[in-house]
């Protein structure tokens, strides 16, 4: 790694001595609350200022009556809960260790109390001209005053509002000895290095025009708007979330079209959250489409039917798709006789079937969740509290997918009947069809079938992700919490994909079980992007081959990266033997990149990962305290909780692999759970 | 936080004309600052022949620069300038990378109420080195106030609304309503003025610098 | 003829300086310019140098006209914004000054009061502009004056830079908006100051070399350390070095009269910084032949 240094931009330090005191003169009882920092290497959880307060206090340390450590104070949203949820009934005051905007923050929350900085803001700039100096999402040297009127083309790329004490836009004061700036012989004289500068570049340092700043820029009202749009962009529906590049363009026009069947298809056991199911075949028995291989192994499970007819070659290991590790799969070589098993029979009186009924079916026809978590519809379909609302999910809110999206333009009908059947299981009126508002063709289309009299809604979103996972859409759709480690049927709500929704249309109306899915393939320098039926067991490879021109010879891995599911939540595979399951909602093949930056570096607490967890987590912990190896820390910062959104990681400044760290936490957790 | 925009036109493009153009853009502050289809569109519609363009996020950090400059060196060594689309600290990041290479900024970059904390907010903070805050009630009266006084309002709010800036409230009637509020109004005798503007430029200075 | 006069007369110009007084006596400082009347042909009155709080300039300005001397307005851009500078320069003419040295200024941090605000709304260069603007009857929005001022306007540059490149490109820009005349920061060394002035004579403008009297040898070693471009030969230190106590100041004055002596042929006047020693001033002007 280069030789790099990081300049510590923490922006505040506590207050001199005797003003401390003075403060603690004119108070009984206070309680402190002390900001974690921010912008500085994160080398170690620290809590230097309070202690340091502590020792200037001396006996007065009495009058504090509770100290609360919050990172990230000036996130309004995250501290407020924190804040209001300390004990502050038995103090007379409170004192802030925070920079000027924690303060602030706090002291309008707490109205009614006194609230005192114990601590001084440090200035950034380094230069009186422009007070507030920002240095980027990096701790780097360089600066900006954010003046709005960029002079850096005229300097070589260096900045003379900043660099130069005196913001001398039209060459040097003539003060500098030495090359040192007259103002602090610390500092390299702005206009010197600018000379410089030109000269390495072989030309001439030239003051092309004479500058004048204007000082009314940006006007305020620009600001005002930015900001503003700035902070609804941000709390837009639900907290955290980011806008990534949606990249649907590609294929949200292709009609769903069938993929040629495999010639041999890789069945894995294991297609569903729970146990694996067990197979029913052995090495060389025929099989019909449709017909059960393996059975559902505990309620938590989910059968297992081929998607092909023909003769089963093998039962082996093979690279699992999601774990990446090798697991049971049922290997059937196609006979292209295309027989169907005779267990597919359409229930022409299904509106007449009870509710068990129906549940037996879905499960029987191992219908699981198909947004990619795969979890066991009928599960889902029998909660244990009373629910009062379904909620469909068309948002598909990764990028590139457009399977659900082309669903709802092509299959509203069957997907209000399937509607009308969980409807019916669940005991539900209310129907609630979320979709973002980046689907109108969805959206209308589902509109032309839409019921007047029955309760479906249909709910135009605006786009965010992860807006499609279920805690983000019932606070966006609803307002309802889902309580930290509870479920969507904590606050009466079932959440189904639509996809899925089509799924149980299929079982219980044309008794097929699930075989096929619709997926989007898409990414760059395809040659047949689209949305296709796809046979489960398709092997990646075949889709390679057919998509993209030159196929998936020996360096395709080397040269391209595959991601099951949207580039955001998706797995990235290391084999092309792996093969499609009931959770694959697209394929994209992308380009790798030019450039590879390594993904260990050090936090600098810049808590973008904190702004942008949709459950208010804090992420930075999980990859300092993984890289450090002490899980046990981890743990206590709820990973559990995490819903690998991939928010964090997508948007760390520091490109430190977050999601990798949250998974092996989440997996010791559960294994010290079990224990 | 920052926000970028895109320079006049009339700026810009005398600069670049007839040259061959390299062109690193910014992703990092996107999510709501970053212009980016005014600069995908800017991009489409310059005549100048670009021989490569990097996206990257991030470009305020040398490492990662540093890794697409070696990555890019045969596109970036067959240009003439250098076009950079992010923050002041982007380009000037670029530029200290490639020294002796003309490296030109596409953009102007202004910053955002409260942004040196983590995202822009109602609350601003100059950054003075003296919190006057336990004196105000926590309502800073040098970013609320437009003339940053100190000790009291300038007599000219109408209605309680600045005569500044008619829309934003008088940062001394709110400090003395705050005040109130919490039975403090005596603090207002105090005289704070005058600041102390050295500390800018001395505490600033004395920051250190971590080894990586 | 007035200071403007000269300037075009091509005749070798003496200026010295005033640099008013922490506090209102200033009749010692007056009646010390006056003794130079005949001799010089211009007096600058510092502002505020060095950031240290003392009388105004434009006041003393004033005082030095209504003497019948020709005073020599310094205005710096630290301690007042583009309103102010604009409006002191219209009061400036109407006192009675006619010639305007532009600069932008010390920070404050290095003054006697360095908690104070720096301004630099402004600089050398867009003041310059700004004042031209003001000689032509127009403000710096474009608004018309009523009436115009008429100003002859100076700037200073310093010869011993290093890089010298960016002043002289910055001296361009400076001609460019309006300046007609250069002093210069305090010379010592000869050989660098023709370097200097053969690469500035193709802007045929009129620059007077600055002179320092040397007060002692640590003045000097302070100086080589400390203020930019300044470079006191090695030669010169000693001479001050051997000086004994009392004879200090003759061997000041006769290193600075040698000085003058060899930049008569080099540029076109002298500017003498007494820096406190006014009253050597005429000693010094008659050792260097210019008397
Ligand atoms: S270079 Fe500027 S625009 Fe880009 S990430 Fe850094 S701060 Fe944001
Ligand atoms: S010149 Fe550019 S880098 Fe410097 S403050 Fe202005 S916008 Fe920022
Ligand atoms: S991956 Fe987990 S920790 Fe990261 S943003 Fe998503 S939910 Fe939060
Ligand atoms: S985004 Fe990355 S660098 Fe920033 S606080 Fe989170 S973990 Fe640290
Ligand atoms: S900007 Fe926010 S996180 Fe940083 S010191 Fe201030 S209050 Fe704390």
């Amino acid at each position: 790694m280069a030789e790099m240094s990081l300049i510590d931009y923490t922006k505040f330090r506590l207050k001199p001595n005797g003003e401390v005191r003075e403060i603690f003169k004119g108070v009984n009882r206070i309680h402190i609350l002390s900001c974690g920092k921010c912008y500085q290497k994160f080398e170690e959880e620290n809590e230097e200022e309070y202690t340091q307060l502590l020792k200037i206090l001396g006996k007065e340390y009495k009058k504090i009556a509770g100290y609360t450590k919050i990172d990230f104070l000036c996130n309004n949203f995250l501290s407020k809960k924190k804040i209001l949820s300390s004990d502050l009934s038995n103090c007379d005051s409170v004192g802030v260790i925070s920079c000027g905007l924690g303060v602030q923050f706090v002291a309008k929350l707490l109205e009614r109390k006194p609230v005192y900085t114990l601590a001084d803001s440090v200035p950034q700039s380094g230069n009186s001209t422009s007070e507030v100096g920002y240095h980027g999402i990096s701790l780097e040297k360089e600066k900006c005053a954010g003046c709005n009127q960029c002079y850096l083309n005229l300097t070589g790329g260096i900045c003379p509002i900043t660099d130069c004490p005196k913001s001398l836009s039209n060459g040097p004061c003539g003060g500098a000895k030495n090359g040192k700036c007259e103002v602090n012989p610390e500092l390299d004289c702005a206009w010197v290095k600018i000379y410089e500068r030109f000269k390495k570049q072989g030309k001439k340092l030239t003051l092309e025009s004479v500058q004048i700043r204007d000082y009314s820029k940006p006007s305020l009202e620009l600001k005002s708007d930015l900001s503003l749009q700035n902070q609804t962009l941000r709390g837009e529906g639900f907290y955290g979330g980011l806008y990534p590049l949606e990249k649907k363009e590609e294929t949200k026009d292709k009609k769903i079209e069938n993929f040629p069947e495999p010639k041999t298809a890789v069945i894995f056991l294991s297609q569903h959250t729970g146990e694996r199911a067990k197979p029913l075949v052995k090495s060389g028995d025929k099989v019909k489409v449709g017909q059960k291989i393996g059975e559902a192994d505990g309620f938590i499970s989910s059968p297992i039917h081929s998607s092909i007819s023909g003769k089963v070659i093998s039962i082996e290991t093979r690279v699992h798709p999601v774990s990446g590790r090798k697991d049971l799969a049922i290997v059937i070589e196609n006979d292209g006789e295309n027989k169907f098993d005779p267990s597919i029979q359409p229930y022409n009186d299904f509106e007449n079937l009870s509710k068990e009924d129906l549940l037996k079916i879905i499960r029987e026809k191992g219908i699981v969740g198909l947004g990619g978590a795969m979890f066991p519809t009928h599960v889902k379909l029998s909660p244990p509290k009373r629910i009062d609302t379904l909620i469909v999910n068309g948002c598909e809110c990764e990028p590139y997918l457009n399977s659900d999206n082309r669903m709802m333009i092509e299959y509203p009908k069957e997907i209000f009947v399937g509607i009308r059947i969980v409807q019916k299981i669940l005991g539900v009126k209310e129907v609630l069809v979320g979709v973002e508002d980046n689907k109108p063709e969805a959206i209308k289309s589902l509109s032309n079938f839409l019921d007047k009299s029955s309760l479906v809604e249909i709910v135009s979103l605006k786009t965010k992700y992860p807006q499609g996972a279920e805690k983000t859409l019932i606070k966006r759709i609803l307002g309802r919490e889902v309580p930290e480690r509870g479920l969507p049927l904590d606050v009466g709500v079932v959440v189904l994909n639509a996809g899925t929704i089509f799924a149980i249309y299929q079982a219980v109306v044309k008794g097929v079980p699930l075989l096929q899915r619709v997926i989007t393939v898409s990414g760059e320098n395809l040659t047949r992007s689209g949305n296709y039926w796809i046979k489960i067991g398709t092997p990646f490879k075949d889709i390679i081959e057919c998509c993209l021109n030159k196929g998936g010879g020996e360096r395709f891995l080397e040269e391209y990266e595959l991601k099951m599911g949207g580039p955001m939540m998706g797995i990235s595979q290391e084999s092309l033997d792996s093969s499609v399951i009931k959770g694959t909602t697209g394929l994209i093949i992308l380009r790798k990149s030019l450039v590879k930056v390594s993904e260990e570096r050090d936090c600098i607490k810049c808590g973008r990962c904190v702004e942008v967890c949709p459950v208010q987590l804090y992420p930075l912990y999980y990859g300092f305290y993984g890289k450090k190896g002490d899980l046990e820390k981890a743990i206590s910062y709820n990973v559990e909780s995490c819903i690998e959104c991939g928010c964090c990681e997508s948007i760390c400044s520091s490109k430190i692999s977050l999601l990798s760290f949250i998974k092996k936490e989440k997996e010791y957790a559960c294994s010290s759970n079990k224990a | 936080m920052l926000a970028v925009q895109i320079k006049p036109e009339e700026e810009i493009l005398p600069k670049i004309s007839g040259k061959k153009l390299f062109i690193f853009v910014c992703l990092g502050c996107q999510e709501v600052y970053f212009p980016r289809e005014d600069v995908e569109r800017f991009i489409n519609n310059l005549r100048e022949e670009i021989v490569g363009k990097a996206l990257l996020d991030y470009l305020c950090n040398r490492e990662f620069v540093g890794e697409y400059v070696k990555g890019y060196s045969k596109q970036i060594e067959r240009a003439n300038v250098i076009l950079v689309f992010s923050c002041g600290v982007g380009v000037q990041v670029v530029s200290s990378l490639l020294e002796d290479r003309v490296v030109y900024t596409g953009c102007d970059t202004l910053y955002l109420n409260g942004f040196q904390g983590l995202t822009s907010q109602e609350f601003n903070c100059n950054q003075c080195g003296e919190c006057y805050l336990n004196y105000t009630g926590g309502i800073c009266p040098i970013t609320n106030c437009p003339k940053s006084l100190l000790d009291g309002a300038c007599g000219g709010a109408k209605n309680g609304k600045c005569e500044v800036d008619p829309e934003a409230d008088c940062a001394w009637i709110l400090i003395y309503k705050k005040l109130e509020k919490i039975g403090k109004l005596d603090i207002l005798k105090k005289i704070l003025s005058p600041r102390d503007h050295s500390k800018i430029i001395t505490e600033s200075l004395s920051r250190e610098e971590i080894e990586r | 003829m007035n200071f403007s006069e000269k300037l075009k007369s091509g005749k070798f110009l003496i200026t010295s300086e005033v640099g008013p007084p922490k506090g209102i006596n200033i009749d010692k400082s007056l009646d010390e310019a006056e003794l130079l009347k005949e001799k010089v042909d211009g007096f600058n009155v510092t502002d505020l140098q060095s950031s240290v709080m003392r009388l105004g300039s434009l006041a003393v300005c004033h005082l030095l006209a209504k003497r019948g001397l020709e005073p020599i307005f310094q205005i710096i851009c630290r301690d007042r914004n583009r309103l102010a500078l604009q409006s002191d320069l219209l009061s400036a003419y109407v006192l009675g000054i006619r010639n305007v040295l532009i600069l932008t200024g010390d920070h404050p941090v290095l003054g006697d009061h360095p908690e104070a605000k720096p301004v630099f709304d402004l600089d050398s260069v867009s003041l310059l502009k700004v004042t031209s603007g003001l000689i032509e009857g127009k403000d710096m929005k474009g608004n018309d004056l009523d009436g115009k001022p008429d100003f002859c306007l100076g700037a200073v540059v310093n010869p011993g830079a290093d890089p010298l490149e960016p002043q002289l490109v910055k001296m361009e820009k400076k001609i460019e908006v309006g300046a007609r005349f250069f002093q210069t920061q305090a010379v010592y060394d000869l050989k660098k100051f023709e370097e200097f002035m053969k690469k500035a004579e193709q802007f045929g403008v009129p620059i007077l070399g600055g002179i320092v009297i040397l007060k002692s040898s640590g003045m000097a070693r302070y100086m080589n350390e400390k203020v930019a471009g300044v470079s006191v030969p090695e030669k010169y230190i000693k001479m001050m070095a051997e000086a004994k106590k009392g004879e200090r100041a003759k061997v000041g004055i006769q290193i600075g009269a040698e000085l003058i002596r060899d930049m008569k042929d080099l540029c076109q006047g002298v500017h003498i910084m007494p820096l406190g020693w006014e009253r050597y001033v005429p000693e010094l002007l008659k050792a260097s032949g210019l008397d």
